[in-house]
């Protein structure tokens, strides 16, 4: 509503102060998305070490912590800063795992198949949600006949509506895993707000940025493990480390850099 | 591969198009790009078959599955005795971001301004989810005009009205009905 811009026709202005913001607002979203839309949704693997320095040739403290990070991981794979950059990581790195691993896509494909009806249960309406499961599990399902190669995998994650309906899917599978489990996710999250209108509000709309508790709850509701390595402007010399959920064999590694994530290939 | 348009889309892909879809992106992209609009059209489906009874004589153009009309037919007074004019536009990028409403009827709303934009806190840009159905948005769209909510109004005038006489609100907005309001198709 937003995008029309209203002129001065006659007396009833109250409502201006309100429209005036949004309008604001709506700018400030056309800037982000025109920025990010010039990077792609998912990147072409580059060499980390060549890729950081280059990014923090004038920065001592990233300049150390690339090095570091360097020592375990080969590569580094960008993603489009637009919100869904977790999601759409994990997405990609895991697939990409998958390919390789057949062992791994039998016991996925289980899990997945089931996450249907567990959502349906929960009172998701059933068809858009069948809309996003379905286009979700046809490409499960030809990374899993083997039809795929690496570069259709990488097109595929480029062509935006197939892509956001991966990541919207991932989106309820993390929200149903947080509103079944709430008692126990409830201890991460602030304020007085219910487990539904936290979901509502962070984890089910596009474009919200992810936290911790997102990652603990989409890696243990696909029992999925991954490492996020922190690399921020503190002090130490070492690129952390965490794993979700604790104590798992990661499977998917990540870099995040405040308020983003990329994918790190190992050695 | 046959290039031809999905079912029930009017205007079919120009076969350069096609080929240059297939070879660049794979088959699978290929065919979501057939299925354009897809969503909008299981919505439809969906709000003929099960939608609310409040939403009547939905038109939708073959050749524009993205732009809908219909008719908002309420049950509470004022606006009981009229049906309003609505037209709903999915944007391209839909699901991923949300529709849009306008009223086409005038109508004497705290929340529906003069030119019939309306504040649905469902299909906000900060609140749209894409899991969410067409009839969720039209219930809640029904929900806002049977009762008005003059806590955050569009029209300052109309919501200080409601709050402070309500009597001539219910007769003004009675009135306005009466005067601009469209007759109710049947069920």
């Amino acid at each position: 509503m937003g995008d029309e811009v209203r002129e001065a026709d006659g007396e009833k202005r109250v409502e201006a102060p309100t429209n005036q913001d949004n309008l604001i607002m709506e700018q400030q979203r056309q800037i982000e998305e025109e920025i990010s839309e010039a990077i792609p949704l998912v990147g072409v693997k580059e060499d980390l070490l060549c890729a950081l320095e280059k990014e923090y040739a004038a920065d001592p403290i990233y300049t150390m912590k690339a090095k570091d990070l360097s020592s375990k991981y080969s590569s580094i794979r960008r993603m489009r800063p637009d919100g869904n950059c977790f999601f759409r990581a994990f997405a990609y790195a895991y697939f990409e795992r998958l390919l390789t691993n057949k062992d791994e896509y039998k016991s996925f494909y289980d899990i997945v198949s089931k996450s249907k009806d567990d959502l349906i249960e929960l009172g998701f309406p059933q068809f858009t949600l069948e809309d996003f499961y379905d286009t979700f599990m046809e490409v499960v399902e030809r990374i899993g006949g083997g039809e795929m190669a690496q570069d259709e995998l990488y097109e595929l994650f480029n062509v935006t509506g197939q892509s956001n309906y991966i990541v919207v899917y991932l989106r309820l599978i993390t929200s149903g895993k947080l509103q079944r489990d709430a008692d126990f996710y409830l201890n991460f999250i602030d304020g007085n707000r219910t487990m539904t209108a936290f979901c509502h509000q962070e984890v089910e709309p596009m474009f919200k940025e992810s936290d911790h508790i997102h990652i603990i709850a989409l890696s243990a509701a696909l029992n999925v493990g991954v490492r996020v390595r922190y690399m921020d402007r503190g002090d130490s010399a070492q690129v952390i480390a965490h794993d979700f959920p604790e104590g798992t064999t990661p499977a998917v590694h990540l870099l995040y850099r405040p308020g983003h994530y990329d994918i790190l290939y190992e050695h | 591969m046959p290039c031809q348009p999905p079912r029930g889309l009017c205007v079919p892909f120009p076969k350069l198009l096609c080929l240059t879809v297939i070879q660049t992106t794979g088959r699978l992209a290929y065919r979501h790009l057939l299925e354009w609009a897809r969503r909008a059209r299981l919505e439809l489906v969906d709000i003929r078959v099960t939608g609310p009874k409040a939403f009547r004589d939905v038109q939708v153009d073959e050749s524009n599955m993205l732009l809908w009309h219909g008719f908002i037919v309420p049950d509470n007074p004022p606006y009981n005795k009229g049906a309003f004019r609505i037209e709903i536009n999915f944007p391209a990028e839909y699901p991923f971001k949300p529709p849009k409403i306008h009223f086409k009827t005038k109508i004497y709303h705290p929340n529906i301004d003069e030119k019939g934009q309306v504040c649905l806190p469902i299909i906000s840009a900060e609140n749209w989810k894409p899991a969410t159905k067409t009839d969720q948005v039209i219930q809640a769209l029904v929900a806002l005009v049977n009762d008005p909510e003059p806590e955050h109004p569009l029209r300052a005038d109309l919501a200080e009205e409601y709050i402070k006489d309500r009597k001539k609100f219910m007769k003004n907005a009675e009135e306005f009905t009466k005067k601009h309001s469209e007759r109710r198709p049947p069920e």
